[in-house]
């Protein structure tokens, strides 16, 4: 399926860019980041304007996420579990609204582009959430205008690697995703530990007999 | 407080965990992106002959050639695999011709290998 998808991109340029990463958006796991940075190394050999690509590839996906927000926000319940199923378990879902009332629109930047799987779910868990819309039309807007420019740009530089970048781009994604991980739970380490000396305010010294 | 402390097992546990997903992702990224120049980029099915031409640094004229095709005007962008199916040929064979056209190009004076 993905050799169609950039088959379509190296043939028919922003308008299928604009289609494929607006169904992604939505929720169908495409793979987005290797179109991007094909479409960027398409900017490079003149095949597509580079401002075309950005144009598209940034329209598309705020299209679609708009309409991720649009069905959690007032598509019902039916329609949220219709598209929540196909997404994954409801449990994420909820997880998810959480995630999008503790954080905020930060939750929305990073899953645009550093962890776009989440994107959708984030997408809809804000619509649940009744997300101020104007918010999530800013922070989603940064988002996606930071990803398109990010892995367009990468493949216009390195346009005769386009394999071999996505294969860097790939592992580098995986390896912030664990250091973000080491910090937040080297902290809630850090916390945990400083609760649980014998001195730590809240903690009773043990009585001698 | 014995929860307590299962709970930072349990965090500590998760911790090294994600140290370790860092160091091996960060190392293979690392030893990736120190090989980028040097290999070789594969060929494959969805790729457009002027996208393959700029990848190995070969004119566009040549590959058409090798494959025994005239190339549609002005920009032919059909994938390899479009290619095949209009050669009535199998995309293997095709992908073989145009690898084959690559090494040649690479080995004449001048040519990207040199």
């Amino acid at each position: 399926m993905s050799e169609q998808l950039l088959a379509a991109v190296s043939q028919y340029g922003a308008p299928a860019l604009f289609g494929i990463v607006a169904i992604a958006a939505i929720g169908m796991p495409l793979p987005i980041t290797l179109l991007l940075i094909v479409a960027g190394a398409m900017t490079a050999q003149g095949a597509l304007s580079l401002w075309w690509a950005l144009g598209a590839a940034s329209a598309g996906s705020i299209f679609g996420d708009q309409v991720g927000y649009a069905v959690g926000r007032w598509g019902g319940p039916v329609l949220v579990a219709r598209l929540s199923s196909l997404l994954g378990k409801r449990a994420s879902l909820d997880a998810m609204e959480n995630r999008v009332r503790e954080w905020g629109g930060p939750s929305i930047f990073l899953s645009r582009w550093l962890l776009s799987p989440l994107g959708p779910w984030i997408n809809l868990a804000s619509g649940t959430a009744v997300y101020p819309w104007q918010r999530f039309f800013l922070w989603d807007m940064l988002g996606e205008m930071t990803g398109a420019a990010l892995y367009i740009l990468l493949g216009r530089i390195f346009s005769d690697r386009v394999m071999s970048l996505y294969g860097v781009v790939g592992d580098l994604t995986w390896a912030v995703v664990g250091l973000a991980a080491t910090l937040i739970l080297g902290y809630q380490l850090l916390v945990g530990l400083r609760r649980l000396k014998p001195d730590a305010p809240g903690v009773q010294p043990k009585m001698k007999s | 407080m014995g929860k307590l402390w299962r709970r930072e097992l349990l965090i500590g546990l998760a911790f090294l965990a994600a140290v370790a997903l860092t160091f091996v992702f960060g190392y293979r990224a690392g030893r990736q992106a120190h090989r980028l120049r040097m290999e070789r980029e594969p060929i494959r099915a969805w790729m457009s002959i002027p996208f393959i031409a700029h990848t190995h640094h070969v004119p566009v004229s040549e590959l058409f050639a090798a494959i025994g095709v005239h190339p549609r005007e002005p920009h032919d962008r059909r994938s390899v695999r479009h290619l095949a199916h209009d050669l009535n040929r199998p995309v293997p064979e095709v992908i073989d011709q145009l690898q084959r056209a690559i090494d040649a190009a690479a080995h004449k004076p001048g040519g990207p290998g040199q």
